[in-house]
């Protein structure tokens, strides 16, 4: 295989680029100033090298424990379970919640392989078993897929005698956390109801 | 109850489907007779009306089985008078990529295209409705309500969706080494919409079941015939709680078999002759007889609820049974509604099988799946 079809498959895995879009960036970085395509590489090398999972809450973070888990201002007896850590940046987007977090690293999917096993729910159920945890706030996506993943983390953390909670983000107001905006999200916080 | 309004399918348009290459048809308001040898293309024409209506096979074919041998994608358009929408387009490519244009507009979710030109099919084959498994009564149940109820039709995806969900993960719990399991996680959608359909399929078994026995009467049936709804759910008073406690007792034994016992993919439309199962006592007339009222009712459904007087898709229909039988079900057809016969597209191998009351419908032929039609 040859450098160029190298990159160009390496480029092509990535969400939403395709073989074309493939090749096209990679004429264009041959066209660019070699200094270019070096900082490139060696920006993706730190970026695996220095990019860690949050010990505590399974963010994505270069310290450790993350900056969010580290901040003396946020509620630490507040946990807001999402599915991604890119979930994490929709509701920082509300500029409301004070918590904390903690990333599922997806949610049950059994047709895909995705089972419970496959999740940070243990760590979850540890953690909130290790005591000061007022409340748990689920907010998987108001799928199929989310909702179920909300009862399971329900049902494993029901005997710890912790409130959990499930934020209200309707069918209607259309599926993914990270396509809602902040508003949106705010309120669906704010009318969260409790888990039974 | 406001008056069904009559769908006519006033042309048709069709590329690459099954064994027509191409085919375009301009169709009078009362319909065509259609005549053809076994084998020529006079089902796969009424297959191409059907999947206007389903958007997949009616005789459960895979979409790319249906693409004409070497060609890489099918076609099938229709103008249409009578139902919500006037114009569909739809294109199937080999690789499963489906494109439904809706009065020229890109209708990208199934379900909202769903039953766009309301048809029932009548054959021979659908005597499989009564001597076939329950997964064909199953079947029938769903297209007549999927296709008249929004509620039903939503239910049913979630519940088929749940349930491949928690197969999977019995599936999966089952596996060496699987220290946890969510098969609990998905029975509360399972109970959910599960009970949906149960209360769905209730009502409208109950609704139809006195219409049922008459129909089979009026055919000429002797013996009193009769639908019953057939679910451990059917007599239920909270269904959703009666399913969600059934899951929960089950999940050893659906543990065990890898699979979920509880709910209604499980149930069935028990068909009966007197207090007999009509499956094992009734005669292949009698089981036609009632597989004819099972299409007589599906069309008074599409009437009733759907306000729509569907295309009638007759494929050799009256080929097993005796002329008495035959008429009876023409009349039928006829009086069921205000508005007449409905607009009717009838198959025949051969000429003189045509019936007396559509001798006056327009003549075509099919030949290897050409089409021509023939000078009046
Ligand atoms: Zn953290």
């Amino acid at each position: 295989m040859s450098a160029i079809e190298d990159l160009v498959t390496e480029l092509s895995r990535l969400p939403t680029i395709g073989k074309k879009s493939a090749l096209r960036l990679t004429y264009h970085l041959l066209k660019q100033p070699p200094e270019q395509s070096r900082r490139l590489a060696q920006v993706l090398g730190t970026l695996t090298e220095r990019v860690r999972l949050c010990e505590r809450c399974f963010n994505l973070t270069e310290e450790q424990p993350c900056t969010i888990c580290k901040d003396p201002r946020r509620d630490a007896a507040t946990i807001c379970v999402v599915e991604e850590a890119s979930d994490i940046a929709a509701v920082e987007r509300t500029g409301e919640y004070r918590g904390v977090y903690h990333v599922l690293g997806g949610r049950l999917s059994p047709l895909d392989g995705i089972g419970p096993d496959e999740l940070t729910v243990t760590a979850l159920v540890q953690r909130v078993g290790a005591g000061g945890i007022r409340e748990v706030i689920v907010a998987t996506n108001p799928k199929l897929e989310g909702e179920a993943t909300a009862l399971y983390v329900q049902e494993q953390l029901s005997s710890l005698g912790v409130l959990v909670s499930r934020i209200a983000l309707g069918m209607p107001v259309g599926g993914d956390l990270e396509y809602a905006d902040g508003v949106t999200i705010a309120q669906a916080i704010a009318s969260r109801r409790q888990m039974r | 109850m406001t008056q069904a309004s009559r769908v006519t399918l006033s042309s048709i348009a069709i590329r690459d489907f099954r064994n027509i290459e191409r085919a375009e048809l301009t169709i009078p308001p009362d319909g065509i007779a259609l005549v053809g040898d076994n084998g020529q293309g006079k089902t796969n024409f009424l297959e191409a009306i059907a999947y206007l209506e389903l958007l997949r096979s009616m005789r459960g074919v895979r979409d790319r089985d249906l693409t004409r041998f070497g060609a890489t994608a099918f076609h099938i358009g229709c103008v249409s008078a009578g139902a919500a929408v006037n114009r569909v387009g739809i294109g199937v490519e080999r690789t499963g990529k489906k494109r439904i244009m809706l009065d020229g507009v890109d209708t990208p979710r199934l379900t909202d295209a769903l039953g766009a030109l309301p048809s029932v099919c009548f054959s021979p084959a659908d005597i499989a409705l009564i001597a076939g498994a329950p997964a064909e009564r199953r079947r029938y149940l769903d297209i007549a309500l999927a296709l008249s109820s929004k509620r039903y039709l939503a239910a049913l995806r979630q519940y088929r969706a749940a349930l491949a969900r928690r197969n999977a993960a019995l599936r999966e719990a089952a596996r060496p080494g699987a220290r946890h399991s969510s098969v609990a996680a998905w029975e509360p959608a399972l109970a959910e919409h599960g009970a949906v359909i149960v209360e769905e399929r209730r009502g409208w078994v109950a609704e139809g079941a006195t219409e049922f026995t008459r129909l089979c009467a009026d055919i000429g049936e002797r013996a009193k015939m009769q639908i019953e709804y057939e679910s451990p759910l059917a007599a239920a008073a909270d269904v959703r709680a009666a399913l969600a406690e059934a899951l929960h007792k089950g999940r050893d034994h659906d543990a065990r078999r890898m699979i979920t016992h509880a709910g209604p993919h499980r149930d069935d439309l028990a068909v009966t002759l007197g207090t007999r199962d009509l499956r094992l006592v009734g005669s292949a007339g009698q089981q036609r007889t009632a597989a004819i009222a099972l299409r007589l009712l599906e069309a008074a459904t599409f009437r009733t609820r759907g306000g729509a007087q569907p295309v009638l898709l007759l494929d050799d229909p009256f080929a097993e049974l005796d002329r008495k039988r035959a008429s009876r079900v023409l009349a039928l057809l006829e009086e069921s509604s205000a508005t007449g016969l409905g607009q009717t597209i009838l198959c025949v191998p051969r000429e003189d099988e045509i019936p007396a009351a559509f001798t006056r419908l327009e003549r075509w032929t099919v030949r290897d799946g050409v089409f021509a039609r023939v000078a009046s």
